[in-house]
């Protein structure tokens, strides 16, 4: 039995997946922020119960965690040494140089201390050229007296990051091995092994976030497998990285920046798994929980790999899957502006405390919550019962804001659900539109707590349909992390020509990548029937800056012939992402090979107990605003509604962990799949 | 303010929703030319400017504006749906641009056939022409040695591409494949725009829309008349500051603001500055332009989310005396007015902080420091490494000024890497000068020190300021650290100091250059400052020993700690003996011509 547990702010979900009996359970708990491992380890302990099995049984865990992203958040990590090449030693705190716009924007810009301290910094005489040639020999004596200078101050880690370690590491290997003999115990990442990739300033901020969050990664993970063998546990643990892909509870202590978007991870992967089974190849993943919302773009089953993101104002160079975040979400503050009288929402939120106002935890000011509170979106009871919203609250703090603005409290209600809309479609706009793709052709996964309240009206913004609400949208993620695969990448960076380009020297290179990554997938013990290997350049015009990934067949590498159909590809590629292409050289940059471990679907057989008779689903009828006019607006449970119900909008369905909106002139029914999917009534049927 | 006089409103949701989306389209906008640029100063220095405008070419979203009348006008008013424009003339379209190296795009956007807005976008090429690599001659007397001028033509006229223009133009220049990629970038950029305007046409009505663009501008003048009321006092405040020279061996140049309030009306007058430079330092700037940066000044000091547009406009009189360093007579050359156009905003934050401490920035490094090294390869293929250097942003009410970043917004430094992948240069040395911040409660940023060994035979340009007149610092802030340049032969050790302003310097393989720029005034008193934060910025080898004491009244133990008592003795001491900070601490008195004045 494989069990996924997804660590949220609020709650810790898991699901429990018995491949033999084809059945899930699901369960939650509080998260325990203060040692996640706590709460873990008392969902296993309910799920268990739930489902009447020993802890024995359970034979896989994997695991997305949020350990090694609060703590670069919060700026909670562990001291970290850095060694870089005499000259140098200012890299992180000169940065980019970067400053915000518009004109004057450094007057508000706030930068937090970099994670590695000037005190903690050592210039090391040494230097390599852009191709790898040495160009001042490493002075071992003056590095040695460095090391054992900086390595006893009481540096947790050690970050070695030295110019153009990507073309030639010998001197990085050289350090780590005078440390490795005089300081064993001290845990070191060389930038040639973390991201062996061009751009000094990325290159050791992402060694250096490495080790930042690496011992607290180290303790977390230790601990987590302690109590769970105390509690009888005997399952391996693995945990999701941020490119969705699995790595063993080892690999994660090792490489932990590479699990800094473990969180997201899972709804992207679920988002994926949805549109294989349920037949839709374009999807929009769409999570809007209490602060934030994320979005990401499925197409063909498969999300993109996006080479960078950023945590906090850090930018890290790791494969992620391309999840585009903004800050709004169902906790966000609406006020209006002193000097415009323009109404804003976000991206101040409420948090968890003092949350919305309906939440009666002592928030004052409207959100977003509140406003589909004032609406009749939100019934005035949640979770099951558990939850009992203060809905006149709601209303006086809605009303207040549309006095400054004279509009109504409804009309006010209304517009911060539109404006908050509005943000997030530039969010959806800049994954699709600004990359060549028509949103109308993709439908949209609405998850998260707050998702499917508005994902309908997203939807009419545009004109993606359906939405589909999966039957547990609380869960997704832990369901995503159920169906990951092992996955890993492996890059070498290689700037050339491709103009007079000896081609033997692009297959050697994959030759080289290509063993590393069988090595890797042994490790991970995965089976050679469920192994596979794909293979792209990252190619881009001479002197460009970004460059496009061009997928190269395995027949192409292993043929070792002419490049001219991958160059034919980029050309091809650039003018679909970017509208033009040049008859300049084009440019080599870095080969990159990926192994993917496959991993079992979740198969789960439905209850075909509900019957398609809505009127048996109905819970009460109650005012909802639509139009601009209140409607009796039936509110249906979502559990009583049987595959191939459907359901007129207006309309409400509530359920244990979401709320669905169904706008007028709209219809849903339930798929065979258990999915609501919601349709515009004018598409026919 | 021209408003049209249509009587339909917009509900304000609707309004905050198009201006929105407007802002989503601006930085899409940026986004696409990022993307496909091919020069890195575009590119990874994001020196390029998007807006988009009503249909009276009034800037709605964006950061320049204005100048598109003045198209309309000289093409009476022959503008077709697939007409693109392109210019780079500063005389020729008023001032919109500044010199030679920008060129900018513009195009109208039609909604079913009626006119419905502009977009617009300007960058900086790598080279236009002229008499050095760079287009940008320090010793130009005139704009005829600065490269190729192009009047606001049509590069493509109902959709149809003018290839004779676009020959012309990249024909003139020593980098014509990164310019006709840039330009296409510029291009796409604007297309972006049009077809989110026409997407919103489509939503929303076009009438609605159009409207909600005339209220954007009312709502944003409204704000504007409520902090000019408050903020700006009637009584008339000066403020002066100078520009080194202007590479031709003439300056100090003054440049002099003064600031009043008649009524709801801000006059910023410009009187009292020097007449126009010999040499390139003469910023050609557009009256809207003026406008604009006090009012983004304004808006980005009080409250960042206001949407800036031209709708506050009317509420800014400007003068600018005819023949002077700011709006200089046909053919004075341009090229390096950045040193004037940041003097510029250097006078507005003195002017302004005098009375308001929510305005009181310092001055910052003062200029866009330029390194430009071109030549001919082993392989006989011509290169240009054009690099944009940044130095220390000015301390500033919120905190500590940034040492080595970008006073210009979103620039951000090539990496080195990147620069010794491409160019036969090997930089030796990158970091922060020791004690150019200026001290103060929060100190100024200080300047950075990069070394490029040249490993090519070839000629060097530079430009940079700041090299005589350091930038001051505000409320008993201390001045910052001045630049300095300084070239080192092969074999040598001895450097010897060139000028900040200097062109075809020539070069050999092994030589080095070292390229100081300025560091950024202090703001509040220097001996308000935590000792323990002093302390830890002289263990960061930011600030020395003998300036913790001297300027900071700290007093370090052997290992750089603060030693408090000490400290607290010198600094009662000190602030008895001085007295009240001065307001502003120059560090420069002017000579006698511009002082009797």
């Amino acid at each position: 039995m494989r069990l996924g547990v997804d660590v949220g702010g609020t709650f810790t979900d898991l699901l429990l997946h018995d491949e033999k009996g084809r059945r899930t359970f699901q369960a939650k708990t509080p998260s325990t922020p203060e040692d996640q491992s706590i709460g873990v380890v008392e969902g296993v302990k309910l799920i268990c119960e739930k489902a009447g099995i020993s802890p024995a049984d359970i034979d896989l865990i994997l695991h997305g965690t949020t350990v090694a992203t609060n703590a670069v958040l919060e700026g909670k990590g562990s001291r970290v040494g850095l060694l870089v090449t005499e000259g140098f030693e200012y890299t992180l705190h000169l940065a980019k140089a970067w400053t915000p716009g518009p004109l004057f924007g450094w007057i508000n810009m706030e930068k937090p201390d970099p994670l590695a301290s000037l005190a903690d910094t050592r210039g090391i005489p040494e230097r390599m050229n852009a191709r790898g040639e040495v160009v001042r020999e490493l002075d071992v004596a003056a590095a040695t007296a460095l090391i054992d200078d900086l390595c006893s101050s009481g540096i947790e880690a050690l970050t070695i990051s030295l110019m153009h370690s990507y073309a030639n590491a010998a001197h990085e290997r050289q350090l780590r091995d005078i440390v490795a003999q005089r300081f064993p115990d001290i845990p070191v990442s060389l930038s040639s092994e973390i991201l062996p990739e061009f751009r000094e300033y990325d290159r050791a901020i992402t060694t250096v976030m490495n080790d930042y969050v690496r011992p607290i990664m180290k303790r977390y993970l230790s601990r987590i497998e302690d109590r769970l063998a105390d509690n009888g546990v005997t399952a391996r643990l693995h945990i999701v990285r941020s490119d969705g892909g699995l790595m063993s509870a080892a690999a994660a202590s090792e490489r932990p920046v590479h699990t800094v978007l473990s969180g997201p991870a899972g709804g992207v992967t679920s988002t994926m798994m949805l549109s294989r089974r349920s037949g839709f190849p374009k999807l929009l993943a769409f999570d809007m929980g209490g602060t934030s919302t994320d979005v990401a773009v499925i197409i063909d089953g498969e999300a993109t790999i996006s080479r960078s993101t950023e945590v906090g104002m850090f930018p890290a160079k790791v494969p992620t899957l391309d999840v585009r975040s903004v800050g709004a979400g169902g906790g966000s503050i609406a006020d209006v502006s002193e000097l415009t009288g323009s109404l804003r929402v976000g991206p101040r939120s409420a948090g968890a405390r003092p949350g919305p106002v309906s939440y009666g935890r002592g928030g004052t000011e409207p959100a977003v919550s509140d406003a589909n509170v004032v609406l009749g979106y939100l019934p005035p009871v949640l979770l099951g019962g558990e939850m009992k919203l203060d809905v006149e609250g709601a209303r006086k703090a809605v009303a207040n804001v549309g006095q400054q603005i004279g509009l109504s409290p409804e009309d006010a209600a209304k517009g911060i659900i539109d404006i908050a809309n509005e943000v997030m479609l530039g969010a959806l706009r800049v994954i699709t539109v600004q990359r060549g793709l028509d949103p109308r052709e993709f439908g949209l996964v609405a998850f998260g707590g707050a998702g499917p309240l508005h994902g309908n009206a997203m939807a009419e913004l545009l004109g993606c349909y359906p939405v589909l609400v999966p039957p547990n949208p609380g869960v997704l993620c832990a369901l995503g992390f159920l169906e990951a695969d092992f996955r890993n990448e492996f890059v070498q960076t290689y700037i050339r020509s491709t103009v007079g380009l000896d081609p033997a020297e692009v297959w050697s290179r994959f030759a080289e990548l290509e063993a590393k990554a069988q090595t890797w997938l042994t490790e991970q013990e995965v089976t050679e029937a469920d192994a596979s290997i794909t293979y792209s350049l990252d190619l881009r015009y001479e002197q460009q800056g970004f460059e496009v990934a061009v997928p190269v067949s395995a027949a192409d590498v292993h043929n070792k012939g002419a490049l001219t159909q991958t160059l034919a590809d980029f050309h091809d590629i650039h003018e679909r992402l970017y509208g033009v292409r040049f008859t300049v050289p084009v440019e080599l940059v870095a080969m990159r090979v990926v192994a993917r471990g496959a991993t079992e679907p979740v198969e789960e057989s439905f209850a075909e107990a509900a019957s398609t008779d809505v009127k048996a689903a109905i819970i009460e009828t109650r005012p909802g605003y639509f139009n601009g006019a209140w409607q009796d607006t039936v509110h249906y449970d979502r559990n009583r509604l049987g595959v191939g119900s459907r359901v007129e909008g207006p309309a409400i369905i509530r359920q244990y962990d979401t709320t669905t909106v169904l706008l007028p002139a709209h219809y849903a029914e339930i798929d065979a799949h258990g999915n609501i999917l919601i349709w515009p009534v004018s598409k026919g049927n | 303010m021209t408003n049209a006089t249509d009587t339909t409103t917009v509900d304000p949701i609707t309004l905050d929703i198009i201006e929105n989306a407007l802002k989503n389209a601006r930085y899409e906008m940026d986004g696409v030319v990022v993307r496909i640029s091919l020069s890195p100063v575009i590119r990874e220095q994001h020196d390029e400017f998007p807006m988009i405008c009503n249909e009276r070419g009034q800037m709605i979203v964006g950061q320049f504006g204005s100048y598109i009348p003045s198209v309309v006008e000289k093409f009476g008013g022959d503008v077709n749906e697939g007409d693109i424009f392109v210019w780079n003339d500063p005389y020729a379209s008023k001032g919109s641009i500044s010199h030679n190296n920008d060129w900018c795009v513009m195009l109208p956007i039609f909604h079913e056939k009626v006119l419905v807005g502009f977009s617009s976008i300007f960058g900086h090429m790598v080279d236009v022409g002229g008499t050095v690599p760079g287009s940008m001659p320090a010793n130009a007397r005139t704009i005829w040695e600065e490269g190729l001028r192009v009047p606001p033509v049509k590069i493509y006229s109902k959709g149809e591409l003018n290839q004779g223009v676009l020959d012309i133009m990249l024909n003139n220049s020593r980098t014509p494949d990164m310019n006709r990629a840039d330009l296409m970038a510029l291009i796409a950029g604007c297309r972006t725009a049009g077809t989110r305007v026409k997407e919103l046409c489509d939503r929303f009505g076009r009438e609605t829309y159009m409207t909600a663009c005339d209220m954007l501008l009312a709502r944003t003048r409204e704000a504007m008349r409520v902090v000019i009321r408050k903020y700006i006092p009637e009584e008339p405040v000066s403020f002066t500051d100078y520009v080194d020279d202007d590479g031709l061996g003439n300056g100090p140049f003054k440049m002099t603001l003064t600031i009043s309030r008649r009524g709801d009306v801000a006059v910023f007058d410009w009187t009292g500055t020097d007449a126009q430079a010999e040499g390139p330092i003469n910023f050609h700037i557009h009256e809207g332009l003026c406008k604009l940066f006090f009012g983004v000044y304004m808006i980005m000091s009080f409250d960042p989310s206001v949407l800036f547009n031209e709708g506050f406009y009317d509420l800014f009189e400007i003068v600018l005396p005819e023949g002077s360093l700011l709006n200089p007579r046909f053919p004075a050359a341009l090229s390096n007015r950045l040193n004037t156009h940041t003097r510029f905003f250097d006078c507005q934050a003195g002017a302004l902080g005098k009375f308001v401490p929510q305005l009181s920035m310092a001055a910052g490094y003062g200029t866009s420091p330029h390194f430009i090294f071109s030549g001919t390869d082993k392989d006989n293929k011509y290169f240009q490494l054009m690099e944009l250097l940044f130095g220390g942003v000015p301390g500033r009410p919120k905190g500590d000024g940034f040492d080595g970043h970008a006073w210009w917004p979103l620039f951000s430094a090539t990496p080195i890497e990147y620069i010794e992948n491409y160019y036969p240069v090997l930089i030796e040395r990158y970091q922060p000068i020791q004690d150019s911040g200026g001290p103060g409660l929060h100190r100024g940023g200080a300047g950075i020190e990069k070394v490029y060994r040249l490993l090519e035979r070839g000629q060097v340009s530079i430009h940079d300021d700041r090299e005589v007149v350091p930038p001051w610092g505000i409320n008993g802030g201390l001045h910052g650290g001045t630049s300095s340049k300084w070239v080192i032969k092969n074999g040598e050790t001895e450097p010897t100091r060139i000028p900040s302003k200097i062109d075809n310097l020539k070069v050999n393989p092994g030589d080095r250059v070292v390229f100081k720029t300025a560091g950024s005034g202090g703001w509040g008193d220097p001996l308000e400052r935590a000792a323990e934060i002093v302390a830890r910025d002289v263990r960061y080898g930011l600030v020395s020993r003998e300036q913790a004491e001297k300027s900071y009244g700290v007093i370090l133990t052997e290992d750089n700690e603060a030693d408090l008592a000490a400290t607290a003795k010198l600094r009662d001491a000190t602030k008895k003996e001085r007295g009240e900070p001065p307001a502003f601490d120059f560090g420069y008195t002017p000579p006698e011509r511009q002082a009797a004045e």
